[in-house]
């Protein structure tokens, strides 16, 4: 039987994931930089988390400024299930995530009527409250002092290859999410939401199916920083910081593109490390002033400066701009 | 009984301050159509602008109030005719000139941790600790004068609101802009003066806020937050029905301290911001018109 792939799957673009992925994966054989492995594993949690928050606040245009928390969870639930229940750690991430998926469920489905700036200071609203709540629920978070998990011999090392797989995933979800019939309903409901219910599109459902998606994700995230730092605390886990890193992530690198967050996310992941030793705070006041920029100048981010340059080089390329991949 | 009485008056006190906070936003909100996400930095510069004046020079934060305001004023045109005026407004710019906002708060959060380090400061006063008695009821000196002037602020505007040509100008862009226009109101001046007087009343709130608590670069969020709840509850613009929602609130967080532990009352506010925005979708903010 020959193995027949949805139409809307570019060969090219699925090969070409591939071929990144594998290349990455035999990455360690060459070299035995420590430093740059773990950083690298870093970078492909926070390429899976940009891409996570870019499937609500891009696709759907909900921006979100409170996934923290549903970071928090996932990754509290994960430790939890890891130490008491002793469950393995791949299951436990995604326990962690299916629990991220439904709390944000919760608060979402009657949040996610809100439209555009509304939706956005009622989800910072959110996150600061999850944040409060659980610093003091010390059985699920144990409280301000945290939750060490069991320590295993070379997790860390490995875990850059479960990160490549989550990061892998998480391209793999945007393409589906944005070329897939689905995404275009996804598009319609961000254009005009009375206008995609007119012609049939069901934006209550297919929201709450992308916040779960896109908590779900994080929460997986979560689950999988939880075993890379071995220790979790909930003022850092579900702290407003994080939350922010996304918007900054997934806004400078490309808002509603394909792979921008994921640009993002390298980008800032390396200037967070160059300059977290030195000025621990200075990278948000760069990223913010970076977000400024890319507002007045560039509303693709990253991405579209790079369709820029494309379509300079080759003005035959029809270039649409809102897709952004390639 | 006592007590009831002591957490009434402390309620009634805090809302002064609240609607003061929640009405620049509400201002700028009810004018420009643009959620201000950097009403909280505002909040924390004015905050830090009269820590300095206070411990570097000496002079009182009730008086340093109309200079810091006036700087507001300035520190805000200068935002809006550097970048907000660049974006489109309504519907159209929301969640860009809420992002924008948000950039201009994080660069003006680094300049505080660069300038003051991230510690928390407070302002000391002489009258700092002393406090009133009334029939047993201890009122402290300090959060009345923030109450009195939050009220003189409240009374301004009012006037400026309703019985000046720039209040009824102002009044009348809420309203209509595209007519403003064809009668000679200057619309885009009127949006600058706005975003001026909405910018200066933040950061006149955050230098009364830094009289009552202890503040940092992160200063700000949650004053936020409390501002939008008492936007969105007290509907658009007008003195009264702010007024009312910033009590609401304030009573509703003091209260909280008798049913819920302590370390939950900061979420209180959260939840309700939330719960308003969700049970009284589309018309969030009222269609009152300011005045």
């Amino acid at each position: 039987m020959k193995l027949r792939w949805p139409t809307w799957v570019r060969p090219r673009a699925a090969i070409g994931l591939l071929v990144v992925c594998a290349a990455l994966a035999m990455g360690p054989l060459l070299h035995d930089n420590i430093y740059w492995h773990n950083q690298l594993t870093l970078t492909f949690l926070g390429i899976a988390a940009a891409l996570a928050w870019n499937w609500l606040g891009g696709y759907l245009g909900q921006v979100s400024f409170g996934h923290a928390a549903m970071f928090g969870v996932g990754g509290f639930a994960a430790a939890q299930a890891q130490i008491h229940l002793h469950v393995p750690m791949v299951p436990a991430w995604i326990a962690g995530g299916v629990l991220a998926g439904l709390f944000a469920l919760i608060w979402g489905h009657p949040t996610l009527r809100l439209r555009g700036p509304y939706f956005s200071i009622a989800t910072i609203g959110v996150g600061e409250a999850t944040r409060l709540v659980c610093t003091y629920w010390d059985a699920f978070t144990g409280g301000s002092s945290g939750l060490s998990l069991p320590m295993q011999q070379n997790l860390k090392h490995q875990l850059y290859w479960y990160g490549i797989a989550l990061a892998a995933v998480a391209l793999a979800g945007s393409y589906a999410l944005r070329r897939s019939p689905l995404g275009l309903s996804l598009l319609a409901i961000k254009s005009d939401v009375d206008a995609a219910g007119d012609v049939g599109v069901s934006s209550t459902r297919l929201q709450d199916l992308v916040l779960f998606l896109s908590g779900g994700m994080i929460g997986i995230c979560g689950g999988f920083y939880a075993s890379y730092f071995s220790y979790i605390e909930p003022g850092n886990m579900f702290g407003f910081d994080r939350s922010i890193s996304w918007v900054l992530t997934g806004v400078i690198g490309g808002i509603g593109t394909i792979a921008g967050p994921a640009f993002g996310a390298v980008v800032f992941v390396l200037l967070q490390q160059s300059l977290i030793a030195s000025y621990p705070q200075l990278y948000l006041g760069l990223y913010g002033m970076l977000l400024v920029l890319v507002i007045l100048f560039e509303p693709l981010g990253l991405t579209g400066l790079a369709l820029r340059v494309l379509h300079r080089a080759r003005p035959d390329l029809s270039v649409t701009g809102v897709a952004g991949e390639d | 009984m006592e007590r009831f009485v002591e957490l009434l008056i402390a309620a009634i006190l805090l809302a002064g301050l609240y609607a003061t906070m929640a009405y620049g936003l509400g201002l700028i909100y009810g004018v420009l159509r643009i959620v201000n996400l950097n009403h909280g930095g505002i909040i924390m510069a004015g905050a830090y602008a009269g820590w300095w004046m206070h411990s570097q020079l000496g002079i009182d934060p009730y008086l340093s109030l109309v200079p810091v305001a006036a700087a507001g004023f300035v520190l805000g045109m200068v935002i809006y005719l550097l970048l907000v005026k660049r974006l489109p407004r309504g519907a159209a710019g929301g969640v860009q000139s809420l992002l924008l906002l948000f950039g201009v708060w994080l660069v003006l959060r680094n300049v505080a941790y660069l300038m003051f380090s991230g510690n928390d400061q407070t302002l000391r006063t002489s009258y700092a600790t002393r406090a009133l008695d009334v029939h047993g009821v201890l009122i402290s000196v300090n959060r009345l004068a923030v109450f009195g002037v939050a009220l003189l602020i409240l009374a301004f505007l009012h006037l400026l609101l309703t019985r000046t040509y720039l209040g009824k100008a102002i009044r009348a862009v809420a309203q209509n802009p595209d007519s403003c226009t064809l009668v000679g109101i200057p619309v885009e001046r009127i949006y600058a003066l706005t975003f001026g007087l909405g910018t200066a009343l933040a950061a006149a709130a955050g230098l009364l806020g830094a009289a009552l608590v202890p503040f940092s670069p992160s200063f700000g969020a949650s004053e936020l937050l409390k501002s939008f709840v008492v936007v969105v509850l007290g509907g658009l613009g007008s003195v009264a029905g702010t007024a009312l929602a910033a009590l609401i609130l304030a009573l509703v967080e003091v209260f909280a301290i008798l049913v819920l532990p302590a370390y939950l009352t900061a979420a209180v506010g959260f939840v309700l911001l939330v719960l308003v925005l969700v049970l009284r979708p589309g018309g969030l903010f009222g269609q009152r018109v300011l005045g």
